[in-house]
């Protein structure tokens, strides 16, 4: 532990009840996190860069076909299997509960991302380029990443910085539940989510809304899922990372026992 | 045949291989031990003659003892210090201007200086000032938080790896906390990049080490 002041335990929970799959969040973490911009080419060579990206799978038969989404970002796991293969330091655990990246350790040997099962790590084989215009709207609390370097997802933790200051200028507080929503200083896809599907909250705060999710996740593991009091679940469970993102069931009322119309 | 006639090949290859070597040695001596290396070290050309001494300097010293904040505003308000807009300095060089004061009490070269001020505001045109105190890309320091550190809170003191390495008592005032690191401004014609203390990583994590305030890497590269 190197410092006294910080205990905050970082989560966000993601209701998959609510996604639409809009893509919002992933325009938001794109503008705030300075990722270059995507274009034919990078996709067609998978090397495109989405921290936060929106995967869609296919359910059931023509006509009853339905489009399933989930958001997958950086699962900042406790058991990260990136942070191991680091030859370097690069990517560690700090206090937060985050699994950061440290852009300027970093030598680019991928290992991490070879590693990762989620895929939500990035290497950055060119130089990020933006169009002329765009050059003034980059973020300047985010390192503008160079070539031969890994990014991930970092819960914003520039915005959960910039308000822990705000906060402590303003009335000398704690950066709380509370304080995160009135300053708007959760991650950007958080804020940018427009039906609230994604949830972000310190664990270790009574008050916060993710606390119960994880404590039942918590208590109950994969082998235990049945009992579980919530909806909630982690990606890849049975591979023991301990994921700080939890993920909660779609309600299907065409399956199980919603039959009610 | 001679072996003479394949040394001398053989020792222009050889003194050229141990030149470069010894250029590169001496170059990473020289970077590490000057910060910042060859000349890099040096305050840019500013397109005005910007006197610290007249301007943050006590009367005492012939100055007129502005605050450092009175001009960077943003200094207790947010990451970066700022540098004022031409306005901020009309808005006393209205008064203070060649025109209103009396020859004798300045130089010509003082009343050039000041002119050009007047101009830039008149013409609506912004002072591009050059950044004399740079860090790179992957750092970002906030001004505020180390104000705020140094300036409010219960007095106390702290021992400060930091200048002459002798314990402060806190809370200073504004133009102390900024001495802390920049070194005494008011008493600087032209600010250097070297005129405080080295911006080296080294210097910081000293820092945060000793005060017990944190050297997550995160706290400075995001």
């Amino acid at each position: 532990m190197v410092t006294s002041r910080i205990d905050h335990k970082w989560g966000m929970v993601v209701d998959l009840d609510r996604c639409n799959g809009c893509q919002a969040c992933v325009v938001a973490c794109q503008v705030e996190n300075n990722l270059p911009i995507n274009d034919k080419n990078s996709f067609l060579q998978n090397r495109a860069y989405e921290w936060i990206r929106i995967e869609r799978y296919w359910e059931g038969d023509y006509p009853n076909i339905k489009a399933r989404f989930i958001p997958v970002m950086c699962q900042h796991c406790e058991n990260a299997p990136c942070e191991p293969v680091c030859p370097v330091f690069a990517t560690y655990r700090n206090d937060e509960g985050l699994n950061v990246q440290i852009y300027n350790r970093c030598v680019g040997t991928r290992y991490c991302i070879n590693n990762c099962p989620y895929q939500v790590r990035f290497f950055n084989y060119w130089h990020p380029n933006w169009p002329e215009r765009l050059q003034n709207q980059l973020n300047p609390d985010v390192t503008v990443r160079t070539r031969g370097i890994t990014e991930k997802c970092t819960f914003c933790i520039q915005r959960l910085r910039r308000g822990q200051i705000q906060v402590e200028r303003r009335n000398g507080g704690e950066l709380n539940d509370g304080t995160l929503k009135a300053g708007n200083h959760m991650p950007a896809c958080v804020q940018a989510c427009p039906t609230n599907a994604l949830v972000f909250g310190d664990q270790n705060d009574v008050h916060s809304p993710v606390k119960p999710y994880f404590e039942d996740v918590n208590k109950y593991n994969i082998h235990h899922e049945k009992e579980r009091k919530t909806r909630g679940y982690r990606v890849l469970e049975e591979m023991n990372t301990k994921p700080n993102v939890i993920y909660l069931k779609k309600v299907d009322p065409n399956l199980g026992d919603g039959h009610h119309g | 045949m001679r072996p003479s006639a394949n040394i001398i090949p053989l020792a222009i290859v050889g003194l050229v291989v141990t030149g470069i070597v010894g250029f590169l040695v001496a170059i990473i001596f020289m970077s590490w031990f000057s910060n910042p290396p060859f000349g890099l070290g040096n305050a840019p050309a500013q397109p005005i003659d910007f006197p610290h001494t007249i301007h943050a300097g006590t009367v005492e010293e012939g100055g007129v003892g502005i605050s450092c904040e009175f001009c960077h505003r943003n200094v207790t308000e947010g990451a970066a210090a700022t540098v004022p807009a031409v306005e901020q300095c009309v808005f006393c060089h209205q008064q203070i201007s060649p025109e209103n004061l009396m020859a004798s009490s300045l130089s010509s070269v003082d009343q050039d200086e000041m002119q050009l001020v007047v101009d830039k505001f008149n013409d609506d045109d912004p002072i591009n000032w050059e950044r004399v105190h740079r860090i790179p890309d992957h750092v970002r320091f906030v001004h505020e938080a180390h104000i705020r550190f140094l300036t409010e809170g219960q007095p106390r003191t702290v021992a400060m790896p930091i200048g002459d390495g002798q314990p402060r008592e806190l809370p200073l005032s504004t133009q102390q906390a900024c001495s802390v690191c920049h070194g005494d401004v008011a008493s600087m014609n032209e600010v250097q990049p070297t005129s405080g203390q080295s911006l080296k990583m080294g210097t910081c994590v000293d820092c945060h080490r000793e005060l017990n305030v944190g050297t997550d890497c995160t706290i400075c590269h995001k």
